[in-house]
């Protein structure tokens, strides 16, 4: 029972660092030795030819599994009243773990149960409008509107549909239109006859029996058509409310490459993926998240191509989130992701539909969520974070240059504010004396230590940026340039910081802009400050310490069952994707910790006219 | 999972530990300006038992490089202000123990981790530095790689004269000036780590950078002296004929022997006994030349790499041979002689060269052995590849037998350039 | 498997920074450089003891291979002793390490407030366990020979290799001896055998643990050498951490020099691993003793005696001329004959694990 209280800020710190799956027996043996991974390897043999290469980390995600059914057994016991399945998700997802909750009955449809009586279609209109009106409310709810008509047979029915959410025209045209003319194209009265699909003249028309699926599909924008006697309702598709359109990207802008953006659509987005990648083996699949607000979300992937434990794994997570409502990608992202309390993202967020599909190219989910204009992949590795979209259209030598200014620019923005710290406190032999001597007479006049001017700049710092983003328009650039340059200049005349450690502050900020990922950038901006406060507390030992800390956070971190720092640890084969950007026609292989079915990206001649005598 | 109650506790200790730690800020963090860094120390002979030591230490204060002490009112010797740094003596026991004793009297901590250069006098270093070397090379503070310099007269007396010409950075000015070495070969380079380690090896002896104030007094008044003209006048530093600038001068090489300077090798000397070491750079020589007397010829001579050094021991007497290889670019010949109009007055050239440096080499080697019986040329390294253990190397005791070791030097040289000219022709003589 | 290379490398090596040159070069002078080669041949002969062993009994790991010859009660007692001297161990390496870090770069902190900070990130790793251990192992690899190569590199104008002469230093006889005392600096391979079974098979093992035992005889030999070049056997085995001596004397102009500090950042790299590695093996080797199934709660009473064993030794001298030299030295007769007995037990008594008996 003590798991359904949230735990201390501490023990969750604790967890931050912790390694939830060495909890097995036998502490000597590595997860790749396992025999249940033998096993699981033969198993997977027989599924599949093609997945016999299967690095440790699958065979350990599975046998994590196996694990979770056990423990699933636990959790199983606890009871989950109404009030209290809110907070139990939150437990559960807060573990980090992949345990399976037993299925249950979906607390939506329950509540919605509540109200309508019975879940069947009856067979009379007057029912069946009293089962709608009751469901939204009517009269208080303004926006269902039901259009009673009579059929040309005298028979009765309704159209009913949310205001705003509906194209009038396909309503007008298309639906009542034709079924109030019906009697001019068909001979009898008789309505049996000709089935109700028949009639109306959308391009895609469901007939439901249950009233809750008749619910969520006029939420979604479509049109309800009753006639009496029937036991069903047709759905007719007349979505068709305003939306912005396709426009470029905000946060990710390139020079070269395309120039769209997701919009907050989700038909949109899955349009844009399909016009880039038109392969019939794109698979899409529709998840509904959020109890309350019942938000779509769509799952892309290539069949074939990505390995299907992590499609499992992906489809696992998303069913089983209960949560009354979730608007945006960031919040399905703490939904979904592997450690919570990780400072660095394992999901990568981008609004680039060519980014989406390369990513899913490479055997990567897409999680599109609508009402968002970010797109989720998963999963991915530190080395895939501090790509850009731009990487693929560059020439290689332009990316591998930028990568590796990247690179640097993640270690400036994590290290150099403690580094300096650690370097003027306690080692000033290491500094050369004209410069420790320089920086002496520039501090002369500060009262402060360095610790606190470090402190005071970098808080300074994210202040002004904090500000320009607060800032409408082009005021919130100017301001923060200026804001920076003043402050700093101040800062030093009035001698309250030295001039080196402007330096050092903007070196870091700027650091911190250039990389890529926007998450990334936060987690960075708040590891800077655990380091400053080792390299303040025990110098450079105590930064060597911190490092070693955050490597060990890094190799345990994980994406979707893929080790975080892939590549590295575990090492796995080099892609030539990863630091080094090798030429387009050399990356002959798909990311080989992702396991993708089929991990040849082309042949190992892709230049095929290279083969050619020039005509 | 643990039960929330052992959970809460492991919380607790974890805050108590990170509190402890944040609270250990203030043992070792210092900041810059607390410490004042001491550029250069000098040792000197002090009352009875007592040494002085001379401190150099940088200020701080804005635009401190062009002032010097004369501004304030009161030479440099008054004040101890000069050029951005401060001089301050202190009579005490021992080294370090004058660092506190300082330490007292400056406000800030005196901080040993910049110092550049360690300055004995001569007349403590004819009775021994070792004791003082000892605390420098145990203590943390203190880089290893300070230089070692003993010098003619107070050391107290040329720190105050140590300062910086060409720029405002006297740190700047004291490195570079080592580095100077490299391009004269009349003086070597001599690290504390170096220093320290010839001081306990049994291999060989130490050596020290030859220093001292020029008090500009050497250079001859106008047509004072003529007449005689020495290419290589045997120079103290300090001798320099020169005027203006900065006073303070590096020249020779000081000998010890044990931790006792026993003598000194003038800078012509110094670059010989470079050349035997390898540790020759680049250079100019003088030559008298040998077909016009009170001409010379000035050669630039770059060794090929180290000289090679074999040694064989024949009834416990050391036969030591050194070969070495010399790339000579002629860069004056004062009479315009044309020495490659045929082979035989290239190779005489040659050969005038090669025993010009193998006279000057043995010279040295024979100065070494006769007069101070101190190996300073490491080639006790090579003897003790004729002994299988160190028992047997150290019975030996190779410092004491340097005296008996019969060196034969070798050198080639080859002139492989000439400067601009190929055939120079000569000038007209007035009719 | 490159990870388990890495940790098994870093666990002999990190030697190499603390006293290891001093005593060796003490007693060998400049014989050092190839003593130590000595001893890894030494090393490699009970390495390939250790191989013999556990080819008898496949899939089975040191361990587990002590209790099917000797049975479940001694081989319980000697797992126990193995437990307790590698705790012995990490807390003699630890305070080394901070007597060290104390005497060149943190002179005033308390010895207590080191100690801590560096347990708590030894915490950290033998929470996570062997594979977190392994990883963050092969992650810092490159970066510790990356450090120690630049600073072999660096002070490469010190250098005078002539200074190795005399060649056989104290006598062979001397060299012979000490060569067979410091096989123990190589012991820490038996941690390959105790982990023998996350190694996927026999054939890694011995090829794994042979490159680790070559490494670490190449990086201990150079470094050695190096540091004898550079200061001489007279001068240097009188230097506390001659490689960090090493690093002091870097100069290259006058703006790169002085620059120790920097490989501070090696040193602290190496001695967690190392440390860590060995904790947690004594750790579970104590959780193998009483069939614990989960280590982690047995962790902050292993970190207090680890604590109290730190704080052993009161000053250098007991930990340089008692504890490591017991360590480096004499740990010999511990580490290396009971596997050599166990094998010699298993062939007289005929005990040979089948191919089916598979844990």
């Amino acid at each position: 029972m003590s798991e359904k209280k949230p735990k201390n800020i501490i023990w969750q710190m604790l967890e931050l660092i912790s390694y939830k799956k060495t909890s097995r027996p036998k502490t000597f043996i590595l997860p790749e030795m396992d025999e249940q991974q033998s096993k699981q390897r033969q198993e997977s043999n027989k599924r599949q030819e093609s997945e016999q290469q299967q690095i440790p980390e699958n065979r350990q995600q599975s046998k994590g599994r196996n694990q979770a059914d056990e423990q699933a057994k636990d959790t199983s016991q606890i009871p989950g009243g109404q009030e209290q399945k809110h907070t139990q998700a939150m437990v559960v997802e807060r573990a980090g773990q992949r345990r399976r909750i037993p299925k249950k009955p979906l607390a939506a449809s329950e509540v919605k149960s509540a109200r309508v009586e019975k879940d069947q279609v009856k067979t009379d209109v007057n029912s069946n409008l009293q089962v709608l009106r009751q469901a939204f409310h009517v009269p208080e709810n303004k926006d269902l509107i039901i259009r009673d008509i009579i059929l040309p047979n005298k028979k009765r029915g309704f159209l009913a549909f949310l205001d705003g959410m509906v194209n009038k025209i396909i309503i007008n045209e298309y639906i009542l239109r034709p079924l109030l003319e019906q009697e001019a194209t068909s001979q009898s009265g008789n309505t049996k006859g000709i089935a109700l699909e028949d009639i109306v003249l959308t391009n895609d028309t469901q007939s439901l029996k249950n009233i809750n699926e008749v619910i969520s599909e006029i939420l979604k924008g479509n049109t309800a058509v009753y006639v009496d006697g029937l036991d069903y309702i047709l759905i007719c598709e007349t979505i068709g409310f305003e939306k912005r359109g396709v426009e470029t990207p905000k946060t990710e802008i390139v020079v070269k490459g395309p120039q769209e953006a997701f919009s907050e659509n989700l038909r949109t987005n899955i349009t844009l993926l399909r016009r880039i990648i038109r392969n019939r083996d794109l698979v899409t699949e529709f998840f509904e998240i959020g109890e309350k607000s019942s938000t779509v979300c769509a799952i892309v992937y290539l069949q074939g191509l990505v390995n299907p434990l992590v499609v499992r794994e992906v489809k696992r997570r998303l069913e089983n989130i209960k949560i009354d409502f979730v608007v945006s990608a960031g919040m399905l992202e703490e939904l979904i992701e592997d450690n919570p309390y990780s400072l660095f993202p394992t999901i990568l967020n981008t609004e680039r539909p060519d980014r989406t599909a390369a990513s899913i190219m490479e055997g990567r989910v897409a999680i599109i969520l609508d009402g968002t204009p970010i797109v989720l992949i998963v999963p991915v590795t530190l080395n895939a974070l501090m790509h850009s979209s731009e990487d693929a259209a560059l020439k290689w030598h332009n990316t591998t240059a930028l990568r590796m200014v990247r690179f640097c620019a993640f270690a400036i923005a994590i290290l150099l504010p403690g580094f300096y710290l650690a370097l003027t406190t306690y080692h000033h032999e290491m500094i050369p004396t004209e410069l420790l001597i320089a920086i002496a007479k520039a501090k002369e006049n500060v009262p402060f230590p360095t610790i606190i001017e470090v402190l005071l700049m970098e808080l300074g710092f994210e202040l002004i940026r904090e500000a320009g983003i607060r800032i409408p328009g082009i005021v919130g650039n100017t301001l923060g340039i200026i804001g920076a340059l003043i402050l700093g200049e101040a800062a030093v005349s009035a001698n309250i910081v030295s001039p080196v450690l402007i330096i050092i502050v903007a070196l870091t900020g700027l650091s911190n802009f250039a990389l890529p990922n926007y998450s990334l950038a936060f987690g960075v901006r708040i590891l800077r400050f655990c380091f400053i406060f080792a390299g303040a507390v025990l110098g450079f030992f105590g930064l060597a310490l911190a490092a070693v800390l955050l490597t060990l956070m890094l190799v345990n971190l994980k994406s979707f069952g893929v080790p975080f720092m892939s590549i590295v640890a575990p090492r796995t084969k080099r892609g030539k994707d990863i630091v080094l950007r090798w030429p387009l026609w050399m990356q002959e292989k798909r990311p080989d910790f992702l396991n993708p079915l089929d991990s040849q990206r082309q042949p190992e001649i892709a230049r095929q006219w290279t083969q050619q005598d020039p005509e | 999972m643990a039960p929330k109650k052992l959970s809460f506790l492991k919380g607790a200790i974890v805050l108590v530990c990170a509190c402890c730690l944040s609270l250990t800020g203030c043992y070792d963090a210092k900041e810059i300006d607390q410490e004042v860094f001491t550029l250069v120390i000098g040792v000197d002979k002090g009352t009875g038992n007592m040494i002085r030591v001379t401190f150099q230490v940088s200020t701080y204060k804005e635009d401190g490089g062009n002032g010097g002490g004369s501004q304030n009112g009161g030479s440099a010797a008054d004040t101890g202000e000069l050029d951005g740094t401060v001089i301050s003596t202190v009579e005490a026991p021992s080294l370090i123990e004058s660092i506190n004793m300082l330490n007292s009297a400056s406000n800030r901590q005196i901080s040993l981790s910049q110092t550049k250069m360690i300055i004995f006098s001569e007349e403590y270093a004819r009775e021994g530095v070792g004791r003082y070397i000892e605390p420098l090379t145990r203590f943390r503070e203190v880089g290893e790689l300070m230089r070692v310099l003993v010098c003619r007269g107070r050391a107290e007396d040329y720190i105050l004269e140590n300062r910086s010409f060409i720029g405002g950075s006297l740190p700047k000015d004291i490195e570079l000036s080592f580095l100077q070495s490299a391009n004269t070969g009349y003086y070597p380079d001599v690290f504390l780590n170096e220093f320290y380690v010839r001081l306990l090896s049994p291999y060989a002896q130490a050596i020290a950078i030859y220093t001292a104030i020029n008090d500009f007094d050497s250079l001859p008044e106008d047509g004072m002296e003529k007449g005689i003209i020495e290419p290589h006048p045997d120079l103290k530093p300090g001798e320099i004929p020169r005027k203006g600038g900065n006073k303070r001068e590096m020249l020779g090489t000081v000998v010890f022997s044990g931790d006792k300077m026993v003598g000194y090798l003038n800078q012509n000397e110094t670059r010989f006994y470079l050349l035997a070491t390898g540790k020759y750079k680049r250079g100019l020589f003088t030559l008298d030349d040998p077909k016009s007397a009170g001409d010379f010829i000035v050669l630039e001579v770059t060794a090929h790499g180290a000289p090679k050094v074999t040694t064989f021991l024949e009834n416990e007497i050391p036969y030591i041979y050194l070969e070495m290889l010399l790339d000579i670019d002629i860069a004056a010949i004062q009479n315009r002689e044309n020495y490659f109009l045929n082979p035989s007055a290239y190779l005489e050239l040659e050969k005038y060269i090669e025993t010009y440096f193998v006279r000057g080499m043995e010279e040295v080697i024979r100065k070494t052995q006769q007069e101070w019986n101190s190996d300073i040329f490491e080639f006790g390294k090579k003897i003790a590849g004729n002994f299988w253990t160190i028992p047997q190397f150290e019975e030996y005791n190779w410092l004491e037998r340097y005296r008996e070791a019969k060196i034969d030097v070798k050198v080639k040289a080859n002139i492989s350039r000439a400067g601009y000219y190929f055939h120079p022709r000569p000038i007209e003589p007035e009719k | 498997m490159l990870e388990a290379y890495a940790l098994v490398t870093i666990v002999i090596i990190t030697k190499i920074f603390y006293t290891f040159p001093l005593t060796t070069i003490k007693q060998t002078g400049t014989a050092a450089w190839y003593t130590t080669l000595i001893s890894c041949v030494g090393a490699i002969v009970f390495f390939a003891l250790l191989y013999l062993l556990l080819q008898r009994f496949p899939q089975k790991d040191l361990y587990q291979v002590f209790e099917a010859v000797l049975g479940k009660k001694v081989s319980r007692f000697i797992i126990l002793i193995f437990s307790v001297y590698f705790l012995y161990y990490t807390g003699i390496n630890l305070s080394e390490f901070v007597t060290i870090l104390k005497i060149y770069s943190m002179p005033f902190t308390p010895k207590e407030v080191l100690v801590a900070g560096f347990l708590t990130v030894i915490a950290a790793m033998a929470y996570v366990g062997l594979e977190g251990i392994v990883r963050v192992a092969y992650v810092l690899f490159y970066l510790i020979i990356t450090g120690l190569v630049l600073i072999l590199i660096l002070a490469i104008p010190f250098y005078d290799f002539n200074s190795l002469k005399p060649w056989l230093g104290y006598g062979l006889g001397v060299s012979a001896s000490e060569g067979f005392l410091k096989i123990s600096a190589y012991d820490s391979v038996i941690i390959l055998a105790i982990i023998a079974n996350s190694l996927q098979g026999l054939k890694y093992f011995k090829r794994i643990g042979l490159s680790c035992l070559l490494t670490a005889g190449a990086i201990f030999s150079i470094c050695l050498a190096c540091i004898l070049a550079a200061f001489q056997y007279t001068a240097g085995s009188g230097y506390i951490s001659g490689m960090y001596h090493l690093s002091r004397i870097i100069y290259y102009s006058r703006f790169f020099q002085r620059v120790e500090a920097i490989f501070l950042f090696v040193w602290v790299f190496a001695s967690v691993i190392a440390i860590s590695a060995v904790f947690y093996i004594a750790l579970s080797s104590y959780c193998r003793v009483f069939s614990i199934t989960n280590h982690r709660p047995l962790l902050w009473p292993f970190l207090f005696l680890t604590f109290a064993f730190t704080f052993l030794p009161s000053n250098i001298y007991e930990i340089i001329s008692v504890h490591v030299r017991l360590i480096r030295g004499y740990s010999v007769f511990l580490i290396v004959p009971v596997p050599i007995l166990v094998l010699l037990v298993s062939i007289i008594r005929g005990k040979k694990g089948g191919k089916a008996s598979g844990t």
